[in-house]
């Protein structure tokens, strides 16, 4: 193949560059890794008691009233994730094809980078797990038996929780995600240095530090609530 | 030492390829990769065959033009050493070598173990270069550059144009190379005057033949004249700084 018509084999389409579509990746991860550190430290709200973590659950659904409607943040948040949601998905399946065309027939083996490799597939996974979250504690189609919908002055959302991981397929699905959360939150944020265009020697170790204990941080603290619900403590 | 040696032949671009086996019985430790190659074409030209074509030229590890995928690793098992440097003895006593070139669809292979590495001089042609006029050498003089810059441009100036961190990318990117480019050519006063101009063309040719980085870090992890992973964030930095102000410097 000559260098031209590779050229208008790849211009004669409209095409998003690699360069926006992975900086597209890193923004949108970055919003998803906020949302989960502030999403975990609500969690968090459950060591606290059953009315910290409801009086939590019913202040988001109201917050901002009567600025906002009712639940107006939370559809806020919903939306805005969810255009990054489709922006990260899409943007990953373009650049996993561009990689794999850009590689070759001969694929590169015997490496042992495997938080890189597995990022498609770490991705599915959280993205099957966020489907089956939304089905269990804010729709209930999925939720335990005994779910609760939040009232207009009433959230049941600990409750919600506590029967949720106690069941040991839920609880383990819970556990699981979190690990899955952490492989992909550890490589995804250090990748991040590479599309912000980090490239000083102390500013580089500073972002691995940075994705390590956020990523770390935001795992563990959402696993303390399957575990604290296993052990009996919550 | 005995070794299995399983080389890939192919006869041009178009031909398929395939996998050839042969044993080396005198193969001694102090061998390089490429000593082992003509040890090995002595033996087929001796049978009456077709010697193996590979590239070489400096063996000291200056030109680049050495490099061969051995057992799946671009230039071989030695972490950031040239296939000429690259010595039977340090590999742990493996006695069955697969060598076949280094691999990425925007190197085809010319014969056996020869590649085309024109899709980097594209990069090199498009910005990897210096076309202001810099005057006369004591223009040089009026323009002192620190040491520690001059160091650092330096160090991502080693570049040997070798290709393995092309191949040795699952995605085939070549942000190291370019990187390494765009990051020495940025910090210097002359070159510095078309930074922007020079940002914008590299990555528009990285678009158009090179896949996108990852970071699997592997790149760093072969290149023989040790650009930092740094190199590889050096892409979007220029890119960034260069939509960012829209101007040629
Ligand atoms: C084990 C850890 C987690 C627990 C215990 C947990 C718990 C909850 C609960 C109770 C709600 C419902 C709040 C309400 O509406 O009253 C919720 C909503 C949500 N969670 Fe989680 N969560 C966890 C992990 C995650 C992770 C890792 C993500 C994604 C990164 C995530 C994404 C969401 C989203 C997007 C919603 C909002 C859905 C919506 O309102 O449309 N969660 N979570
Ligand atoms: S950056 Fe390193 S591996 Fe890549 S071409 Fe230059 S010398 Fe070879
Ligand atoms: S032959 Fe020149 S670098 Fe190996």
């Amino acid at each position: 193949m000559t260098s031209t018509t590779l050229r208008s084999a790849t211009t004669s389409r409209a095409r998003v560059s690699t360069f926006t579509l992975k900086l597209a990746m890193a923004v949108t991860g970055w919003l998803f890794a906020l949302f989960a550190a502030v999403h975990m430290y609500g969690n968090l709200k459950a060591w606290f008691g059953a009315d910290a973590y409801n009086g939590y659950a019913h202040w988001l659904h109201n917050a901002l009233y009567p600025l906002l409607p009712r639940d107006g943040l939370l559809w806020i948040m919903r939306i805005v994730l969810a255009v990054a949601l489709v922006v990260h998905v899409v943007a990953s399946l373009v650049l996993y094809l561009r990689g794999r065309r850009a590689r070759g027939r001969f694929r590169r083996r015997g490496h042992n980078r495997w938080a890189a490799a597995t990022m498609p597939w770490t991705g599915l996974l959280l993205l099957a797990f966020l489907t089956f979250h939304i089905l269990d504690l804010t729709l209930g189609i999925a939720g335990a038996a005994e779910y609760r919908a939040a009232t207009a002055d009433e959230s049941f959302a600990y409750q919600n929780t506590v029967a949720s991981m106690g069941r040991p397929l839920a609880g383990a699905a819970y556990l699981l995600a979190m690990l899955v959360l952490l492989v992909h939150l550890v490589h995804g944020l250090w990748s991040s240095a590479t599309e912000f265009g980090l490239t000083g020697r102390r500013t580089r170790k500073a972002w691995k530090v940075i994705a390590y204990v956020l990523a770390i941080g935001i795992t563990v603290g959402n696993l303390t609530l399957p575990i604290g619900v296993w052990t009996g403590l919550l | 030492m005995k070794l299995t040696v399983e080389v890939w032949r192919q006869e041009s671009p178009a031909d398929a390829g395939r996998w050839e086996r042969h044993e080396v019985d005198d193969a001694a430790s102090h061998l390089s990769l490429l000593d082992l190659l003509d040890l090995l074409n002595d033996q087929i030209a001796a049978a009456g065959g077709e010697p193996v074509a590979y590239e070489s030229d400096c063996r000291e590890g200056a030109c680049g033009a050495c490099g061969v995928t051995v057992n799946g690793v671009p230039h071989g098992p030695v972490p950031r050493t040239p296939s000429c440097r690259q010595h039977l003895r340090s590999f742990d006593g493996a006695t069955r070598l697969r060598i076949e070139p280094l691999r990425s669809a925007a190197f085809p292979v010319v014969r056996d173990l020869v590649i085309d590495r024109s899709a980097l001089d594209a990069l090199v042609t498009a910005g990897g270069h210096v076309a202001i006029n810099s005057g006369t050498a004591s223009d040089a003089e009026a323009l002192p550059i620190g040491h520690d810059d001059a160091e650092t441009a330096l160090d991502f100036a080693a570049c040997i144009g070798c290709g393995a961190c092309v191949a040795a990318c699952p995605n085939g990117a070549a942000h190291l190379f370019a990187g390494a480019k765009l990051a020495h050519l940025a910090m210097l006063p002359q070159p510095a005057l078309e930074r922007g101009r020079r940002a914008r063309a590299i990555v528009d040719e990285l678009e158009q033949r090179f896949g996108p980085c990852s970071t699997y870090g592997e790149c760093a992890e072969v290149c023989p004249a040790g650009i930092s992973l740094a190199a590889v964030a050096a892409v979007h930095r220029e890119g960034i700084r260069a939509w960012w102000r829209g101007r040629d410097d």
